[in-house]
């Protein structure tokens, strides 16, 4: 009569608190051989299978399909047959309801909750205005305005109000942090930052992403560029947000990502921008990237980013990004390393310009998984030739070239298309441009 | 006894010599100031102490009061240990923490409080009744006591109950400084005869009389098994204390002349001198050596012990019956099965069965271990007191929360204070159990909580009974307790039954504590708020924290501690490092309650940033119209109004 080996959750990954039993390979109480495969568990990334390391009669303490935290015991061999058997094993995976006696430390290690989910009036409230399904919550058992915000990626009330700063620069800048707050505010960081770890794990944990960088010459750029640019001047970010947009349609394994089934490719093409102005690090979406001007594009740069400002955000502008531009160029960076968000194959990151050379570093970290260097190499080529496209020599020789029909100028079509060469009606060779094209 | 021999004997004059050489030393030894505090002699009243002391059996036992040193010699004969005690040693008969007024030896008693001792010496006896051993005892009160009320609630008592105790009044005709006629009104003896108890007079000129009446006086309580009162005329020759003495000089000098000591001086010189010279040199060497003695060390009287609190936690269950009957089956399997459990109070016998029917069928089960009292709580505790200390595990019943004021000098003066007194030689398991609380309108006298009065007394346990896991559980632990325990339950909660709603998502769990810390807690999430109630307004708080959560936006934990005289300070200090947000809320109003008292301890705990409230009655008497009681109690609405503005 002896145990011979306890079998528990393994530890597999450091995000990895539970793993789901996927095979079990025998009956409870059968003989099992040293090198067995006994049961196997599926991680979020790998199946892994135990071996009994003796030979023993095996019983069971769960159950395929359910979930299991690390550490749980799951399985025992035994020296007799019917040792260890219990009337009625563990199957519930919710380790909550198990519990005969918990102890300290246990408490609230329960993470899985598979009763239903009440809320407090402010995060119904919330959610409304946010227009959030209850179903997002699935799993939680409260849920408050902060869970709601959080889901909404607007920092938490609790965080706000621990990095409030007095409101000028220099009481922010010479008054000495107090101990006390300073910790204080330490430890609120933790469950946001933590949030942030955990999104960028999922692709970097694997430690398979690789970054290029390409050069691009912008001498003169911004002489155009401010000329059409409503709001953003001596910025690149509207241009490459559309540029990147359109080559993205074309190389669809930059619009995908790594998922345990598969590649999963995105329909859309919703171009998320990094900003973080007080109020923590959020990625906006800006839907259907492709479909949209230059125009069109700057203006949501601005309408996001004054509903990051006002706390307005819904979920909707924040999920569903199938690709994102981080730009740190006003922080007067010389290069950088982006991560790739979570559900993300690759990131683009807009460095600073370089003033004397007139000239800037685009970078992408791609998910090795998803695609490979070259792809991204021919990328980055593309997008650096489109972007150098809108430097001063291109735009004065697009300046001489004028639509017949409107007068404009095809530095100031940027609709990208280019205008149509023609036969105007008195028989010489012209332009025409494809808004008086389409209007014809 | 043979009436035809003389019954003084020099035997007897030899104790009344050595009583009052003993007592003059005192205050000798007082004036030398080697003897701290205070000495009360009874130089002139030897002979009562050795009329009745000396003619008790072993078995018997004595309670007596702040003039207790010629009993206490006349019965234990303890010459060295009284004089250590009073010097301050350890090795007095009490290591010198009691001193003069507090002495305790062989089923010997006293206490400074006047009139207290009475009830308590009348449960002593009752005991011994119980036990039907023969033995009974003697109260010596002094005239002065006659103004207690606790005398006359126990002379009904003894009288109805026949209590085999002897009641010996020593008229000193002045109460301290005031002359008798000044606050005593009509006849002592009458007094007793009021209540049909036997009465004896005799006085210590004559005491030969006094000793054969003594004899006859004791020798009847023991063989009817009945109260008698005696009435002992005597004359303190000395100061009330030392040096307090107003008294008219010839008065004194008269009386002096009378002194039966004083004129068998006269009468034989020759004895006289032989006997106490004998006694002084005893007496001077017994001083001698023990003045040379240690103190006691603080740590055999006083050690800080730290409780901790259980760690494992269990589920709660529902049990489909109320709390009352719960508490109802902890007491009719007692008193059927242990000799030791006595259950009294007001109204107790069935079919009635007490005011909140706790004592349902007892009297019918054991009809000899349930007394039904008159309403006399001040007595009822003292008696509960003395069949404690004769070992019985006595429950008393106080009928409303509001009238333990009426028992709280039974409680603070008495069975707070035994054990540590009498040098831990005794100890008083007595158990004390009322209904708190209001929300059944029954306004300002029978609904307050009073707890801030009853949770702050040393070595006295207060309990909070919840309707969250069997009170039995509570009840046997209490039955285990060598020390006072106050049982607090509710009104309220009587007829609820047990943990039969749970709020959605919350986890109910009890400790394994001896007295069960409950806690309701969120399910997965972490709590962001700690609010600790008990009793009452456990239940009420449990039921309002679904609306907590969804108007406050807080998650709440509920920590419901049993035992609130000792709060869990640990465990709320670490469930507040959580949340930084603690709320107690309380029936009682809020200053200098419990909640104060467990802020303070939460306070000196945690490091940090802690947002503490207290909820609490509005401090006034409770209103019995509903509406304002709504509003004077903590209700829902009251209760999360005051965490938002406080929290939110």
């Amino acid at each position: 009569m002896a145990l011979l080996q306890n079998i528990t959750v393994p530890l597999l990954a450091v995000n990895d608190n539970i793993l789901t039993v996927v095979e079990i390979s025998f009956k409870q109480g059968d003989l099992v051989k040293k090198g067995d495969t006994v049961m196997v568990f599926e991680t979020s990334k790998t199946t892994y299978p135990v071996e009994a390391e003796v030979e023993g009669y095996i019983q069971y303490y769960c159950k395929e399909g359910n979930d299991y935290e690390v550490n749980h015991k799951v399985a025992c061999i035994y020296s007799e047959k019917n040792e260890g058997a219990q009337p009625s094993p563990l199957v519930n995976a919710n380790p909550a309801a198990n519990k005969i006696a918990t102890t300290e430390s246990q408490i609230n290690s329960a993470v899985i909750w598979d009763g239903d989910t009440v809320f407090s009036k402010a995060a119904l409230s919330l959610m409304q205005n946010g227009g959030i399904e209850q179903s997002v919550f699935t799993g939680k058992d409260f849920v408050t305005a902060t869970d709601v915000n959080e889901k909404m990626g607007i920092a938490s009330n609790a965080m706000k109000k621990n990095n409030f700063v007095p409101e000028t620069k220099l009481s922010k800048n010479k008054i000495a942090p107090i101990p006390g707050a300073a910790t204080e505010v330490a430890k609120k960081l933790t469950s946001s930052k933590k949030r942030e770890i955990e999104y960028l794990s999922d692709v970097q944990s694997a430690g398979l992403t690789s970054t290029i960088n390409i050069q691009v010459e912008v001498e003169g750029i911004f002489e155009r560029l401010n000329n059409s640019m409503q709001y953003l001047k001596n910025s690149l970010l509207p241009i490459i947000i559309y540029e990147t947009a359109r080559l993205l349609q074309a190389n669809k394994l930059l619009n995908s990502f790594y998922s345990e089934e598969g590649i999963v490719e995105y329909k859309e093409v919703n171009i998320g921008f990094a900003v973080d102005i007080d109020k923590g690090l959020k990625v906006l979406k800006i839907p259907l990237t492709n479909q949209k001007s230059i125009h069109q594009i700057e203006s949501d740069i601005i309408l996001l980013s004054e509903k990051y400002l006002d706390d307005k955000l819904q979920l909707d502008d924040l999920t569903g990004i199938s690709f994102t531009i981080t730009d740190l160029s006003a922080e007067g960076v010389a290069f950088f390393r982006p991560l790739i968000n979570s559900m993300n194959g690759a990131i683009l990151g807009i460095s600073a310009i370089d003033e004397k050379l007139q000239r800037c570093i685009l970078t992408i970290t791609f998910d090795h998984r998803v695609t490979e260097g070259k792809t991204v190499a021919v990328f980055l080529r593309e997008l650096k030739d489109r972007i150098e496209s809108y430097k001063t020599d291109d735009y004065n020789k697009a300046n001489k070239i004028n639509c017949f029909k409107c007068y404009a100028t095809l530095s100031e079509d940027l609709g990208g298309v280019g205008f149509i060469s023609c036969v105007q009606p008195n028989g010489k060779e012209g332009y025409i441009c494809q808004r008086c094209l389409k209007g014809f | 006894m043979d009436s035809d021999k003389q019954v003084i004997t020099h035997k007897h004059i030899k104790k009344a010599i050595q009583i009052r050489r003993v007592e003059e030393k005192f205050l000798e030894l007082f004036s030398l100031g080697k003897l701290n505090g205070t000495v009360h002699t009874c130089v002139g009243q030897e002979f009562s102490a050795i009329a009745f002391a000396g003619q008790l059996k072993k078995k018997d036992f004595i309670f007596s009061n702040h003039r207790c040193h010629g009993h206490y010699m006349a019965f234990t004969g303890d010459v060295r240990g009284l004089i250590a005690e009073l010097l301050g040693k350890a090795s007095g008969t009490c290591g010198g923490i009691g001193s003069s007024q507090h002495l305790c030896k062989d089923n010997f008693f006293s206490n400074g409080i006047q009139g207290g001792i009475v009830p308590v010496a009348a449960g002593y006896a009752l005991a011994n009744k119980l036990k039907n051993n023969g033995a009974v005892g003697i109260v010596f009160i002094g005239d002065g006591t006659l103004g207690e009320g606790a005398l006359y609630e126990t002379m009904n008592i003894l009288s109805k109950w026949k209590i085999p105790m002897l009641i010996v009044c020593e008229n000193n005709f002045y109460a301290q400084s005031t002359p008798q006629h000044v606050n005593l009104s009509g006849d002592i003896l009458a007094r007793a005869a009021a209540f049909n108890i036997t009465t004896y007079r005799g006085n210590t000129w004559d005491p030969e009389s006094l000793i054969q009446a003594a004899g006859e006086a004791i020798e009847n309580v023991r063989t009817q098994s009945e109260p008698a009162f005696f009435l002992v005329e005597t004359y303190r020759l000395n100061a009330h204390s030392k040096g307090d003495d107003d008294r008219d000089v010839e008065e004194v000098a008269s009386f002096l002349e009378k002194d039966y000591l004083n004129k068998f001086k006269l009468q034989s010189p020759v004895y006289y001198d032989i006997y106490q010279s004998g006694i002084q040199s005893e007496i001077d060497s017994i001083v001698e050596e023990v003045l040379k003695e240690e103190d006691l060390h603080i740590n055999s009287y006083y050690k800080k012990i730290e409780n901790d609190v259980n760690k494992e936690w269990i589920p709660l269950e529902t049990i489909n019956k109320r709390q009352v009957e719960l508490i109802n089956n902890f007491f009719k399997e007692k008193i059927s099965k242990r000799d030791d459990c006595v259950f009294l109070g007001e109204d107790v016998l069935s079919p009635y069965g007490g005011a909140f029917k706790v004592a349902k069928d007892l009297s019918f089960i054991r009809a000899e271990r349930v007394f039904s009292t008159p309403i006399s709580e001040a007595a009822i505790t003292g008696i509960a007191n003395g069949l404690a200390l004769n070992g019985f595990k006595p429950f008393a019943e106080i009928m409303f929360g509001d009238f333990m004021t009426l028992a709280l000098d039974q409680i603070v003066n008495h069975a707070s204070k035994f054990y540590h007194m009498y040098n831990k030689k005794v100890s008083c398991p007595v158990v004390i159990r009322t209904p708190m609380g209001g929300r059944r309108g029954y306004g300002p006298t029978h609904s307050q909580t009073l707890d801030k009065f009853l949770t702050g007394i040393d070595n006295v346990k207060t309990v909070s009974l919840s309707t969250f896991f069997d009170p039995a559980i509570i009840f046997e632990t209490v039955y285990q307790e060598k020390h006072p325990v106050l049982i607090l339950e509710n009104k309220t909660d009587y007829g609820k039954k047990i943990l039969t709603t749970k709020a959605k998502n919350f986890i109910y769990e009890r400790n394994k504590d001896k007295y069960p810390i409950v806690r309701i807690r969120p399910a997965v999430s972490a709590p962001t708020i700690t609010i600790v109630a008990y009793g009452g307004m456990a239940d009420y708080v449990a039921g309002c924290l679904e609306e907590i959560f969804f108007t406050t936006d807080l998650i709440p934990e509920l920590i419901i501690p049993s035992l609130i005289s000792e709060w869990p300070v640990d465990l709320i200090a670490n469930a507040v490092t959580v949340t930084e947000r603690l709320v107690i809320i309380e029936e009682g109003s809020a200053f200098a309650g419990p909640g104060s008292e467990l802020i303070s301890s939460i306070a000196e705990k945690v490091e940090g940033t802690v947002k503490f409230k207290r909820i609490a009655a509005y401090p006034v008497p409770i209103p019995s119209v509903k509406s304002l009681e709504n509003i004077v109690l903590p209700g829902k609405d009251r209760i999360i109004n005051e965490i938002k503005e406080s929290f939110c």
